[in-house]
């Protein structure tokens, strides 16, 4: 028996790149490519279904079991902390947690207290200072254009995902500190990897074989 | 200030004649089930102490519905059933003579870990068994556990058994202490094999011991797996723990229950909790377990009795979920009939006698309390989906009628 299986995507760049690598790895995408406003988009014959989602409704949809398998960015899963199978690492979509500020706060920072905070992450943040650090901070959480907060006073340093650092420096800030390496990661419901089984381990094969086999070719990780 | 007064609180709900005549239905299924497997049904206080969830710091608090009494006493509502059937087996039965076969049908109170959409009121039937360390006590539980989702009609089930002795007696064998072994049993149970693998390497761990390592997340199967790990583990305590998983299968197997298992060594919840078989039932459209269970030997010595248990909770809840996604019908709840008079001396008399006498021929039967003609109750039944109305002119003219769907 094939199950259908239900695939929640992260609307944009990262859904592109995981429908590209599942056509790789050989599953039928096209519903998925179909340029419409529609939020699933189902492929009855290939036994697929593609939910789009906000990034950081993903993990959501597959802990609740909407959706047996999701890709979503390591981020998402910190700060969302669901119960859920996170069994591949997809490599794309790499970037780092970082701790960020004022490059004259480097190596300084233990020596503030009660810090302010801002973010977009609220729980990494929390889990990074109170849990790893064991220190009292206090976390602000905003929405966007997180850099602002250290530049206009409202906090000492931000904790944010940080790409190629460019934002950063045009604002004179640097990384302090790295909390967490981040990149897509394959998720999987944890009733569907049993029930669904028969369909959903031979994807996860395929696309681990994929990846091994464009790491083996030197490829790069597929542009958009 | 808003006011709340036409809302229910987050997590809880109104329950329906349709579903509530349901859940009662299979409420009676499993207490019919539990009684004849000799498992005797208590029910604890819906309200406990604090402290008892508390002491033995398997519940973290932030999940628990606080109150306090006029004393100023924290009480905690209801958060399962094996806890406080614990404290019952170590207080009220202090002198009981073991085993204790003990069960309940109970709603349980839970702040969700992440909120949203889960039900924070759940019903949960679940049974404890005391007193005994076996394996057979360990398989009879499981076994209960699939009889019962079988009696309430859930048949496609899976149930995945793991061995949480077996992942303590490798970190011993590699010599990683417990707050490390913690975070490893974390990404194992996450099945996050990057983050294993890090930490294999920061431990230093040799390549066949990693290797055994990565297979737990990977592999689940049945006697296949247990053969697997048995070829490379020494340790003693893990070699008991795959003994213990290989002859609760034998066991399951004469119960006739082989199709229902598998192995899963990865799932590693709450290692201060179980010392044990651990074991969790999956169906069909729901994306959380039903049947959650194993053993936890240390739970009732926080209670000051040295006492092994096993037991299980399956969530009704959740079933009745599973059921009607998987296109259970619930019937609709309906009378049977629905009874008139007219306005005649003696009819009401002649109405409430035949209503008794349908009623003890078991039959559920609506007299109308409102002075309706016929055509009236006719309408009425058809709103309301009744079968039979029934309408007394007089002593001599009664009519009967199908209600036409």
């Amino acid at each position: 028996m094939t199950d259908m299986i239900t695939i929640a995507l992260s609307k944009g760049r990262l859904a592109e790149q995981a429908i590209d690598l599942l056509e790789a790895a050989g599953y039928d995408c096209s519903a998925a490519r179909e340029k419409s406003r529609r939020l699933i988009l189902e492929d009855e014959k290939a036994g697929l279904r593609f939910i789009m989602a906000k990034p950081a409704d993903v993990p959501t949809y597959v802990e609740y079991g909407c959706a047996d398998i999701g890709v979503v960015g390591k981020d998402t899963l910190l700060e969302e902390g669901r119960q859920l199978y996170e069994v591949i690492d997809l490599g794309f979509g790499a970037c780092r947690m970082c701790v960020c500020g004022p490059a004259a706060l480097k190596g300084k920072l233990d020596q503030i207290p009660n810090k302010r905070v801002a973010s977009k992450y609220p729980h990494i943040t929390r889990s990074y200072f109170e849990g790893t650090k064991r220190e009292s901070v206090e976390i602000i959480k905003l929405n966007g254009s997180v850099e602002l907060a250290p530049l206009i006073g409202l906090a000492e340093v931000i904790v944010d995902i940080v790409e190629s650092g460019r934002t950063l420096r045009e604002n004179g800030l640097d990384v302090l500190e790295v909390i967490a390496d981040i990149s897509a990661r394959v998720i999987v419901n944890r009733v569907s990897m049993k029930m669904k089984a028969q369909s959903i381990m031979p994807m996860l094969d395929a696309i681990r074989a994929q990846l091994a086999k464009q790491k083996e070719q030197g490829e790069e990780v597929p542009s958009v | 200030m808003g006011n709340y007064r036409f809302h229910t609180p987050d997590g809880v709900s109104d329950m329906l004649p349709e579903e509530c005549r349901t859940k009662r239905a299979l409420e009676q299924k499993l207490r019919k089930l539990f009684a004849a497997g000799g498992y005797s049904e208590v029910e604890t206080p819906g309200i406990e102490f604090f402290d008892v969830y508390a002491s033995g710091n398997f519940v973290s608090q932030e999940n628990l519905y606080k109150l306090s009494d006029q004393d100023g006493r924290i009480l905690s509502l209801r958060y399962d059933g094996t806890i406080p059937v614990a404290r019952l087996a170590a207080t009220v039965f202090r002198d009981a003579p073991p085993p204790l076969r003990l069960s309940y049908i109970e709603n349980m109170y839970r702040f969700s870990e992440s909120g949203g959409g889960r039900q924070r009121e759940f019903c949960q039937a679940g049974v404890e068994l005391l007193g005994l360390s076996s394996t057979q006590a360990d398989a009879e539980v499981i076994a209960l556990a699939i009889s019962s989702a079988l009696k309430i009609g859930i048949t496609d089930l899976q149930i995945s058994i793991g061995q949480s002795e077996f992942f303590k007696g490798l970190m011993e064998e590699w010599d990683i202490p417990t707050e490390d072994a913690e975070e490893i049993s974390r990404h194992i149970d996450q099945k996050d094999t990057v983050a294993l693998e890090k930490a294999a390497d920061r431990y230093g761990l040799s390549a066949s011991a990693k290797e055994t390592l990565m297979l737990i997340p990977a592999l689940f199967g049945t006697y296949d797996t247990l053969d697997a790990f048995a070829e490379r583990v020494t340790n003693q305590r893990a070699k008991a723990a795959l003994q213990n998983v290989r002859e609760i299968l034998d066991i399951l197997d004469d119960y006739g229950y082989t199709k229902y298992v598998s192995v899963d060594l990865g799932m590693l919840r709450s290692l201060d909790y179980y010392t044990g078989m651990i074991f969790k039932g999956f169906t069909y459209e729901v994306g959380f377990p039903i049947i959650s269970g194993g053993r936890y030997d240390k739970v009732v010595s926080v209670f000051g009795r040295d006492l092994a248990a096993v037991g299980f909770s399956l969530s009704l809840n959740l079933c009745m979920t599973a059921l009607r996604r998987q296109g259970r019908e619930f019937l609709p709840m309906a009378a049977d009939a629905v009874l008139g008079y007219s306005s005649e001396p003696g009819m009401r008399k002649l109405a409430l006698a035949m209503a008794e006498d349908l009623r003890k021929a078991g039959q559920s039967v609506l007299v109308d309390c409102e002075g309706m003609d016929e055509e009236q109750l006719s309408s009425f039944a058809e709103e309301r989906n009744i079968d039979q109305v029934i309408f007394l002119h007089d002593s001599q003219n009664c009519c009967e009628g199908e209600n036409v769907k």
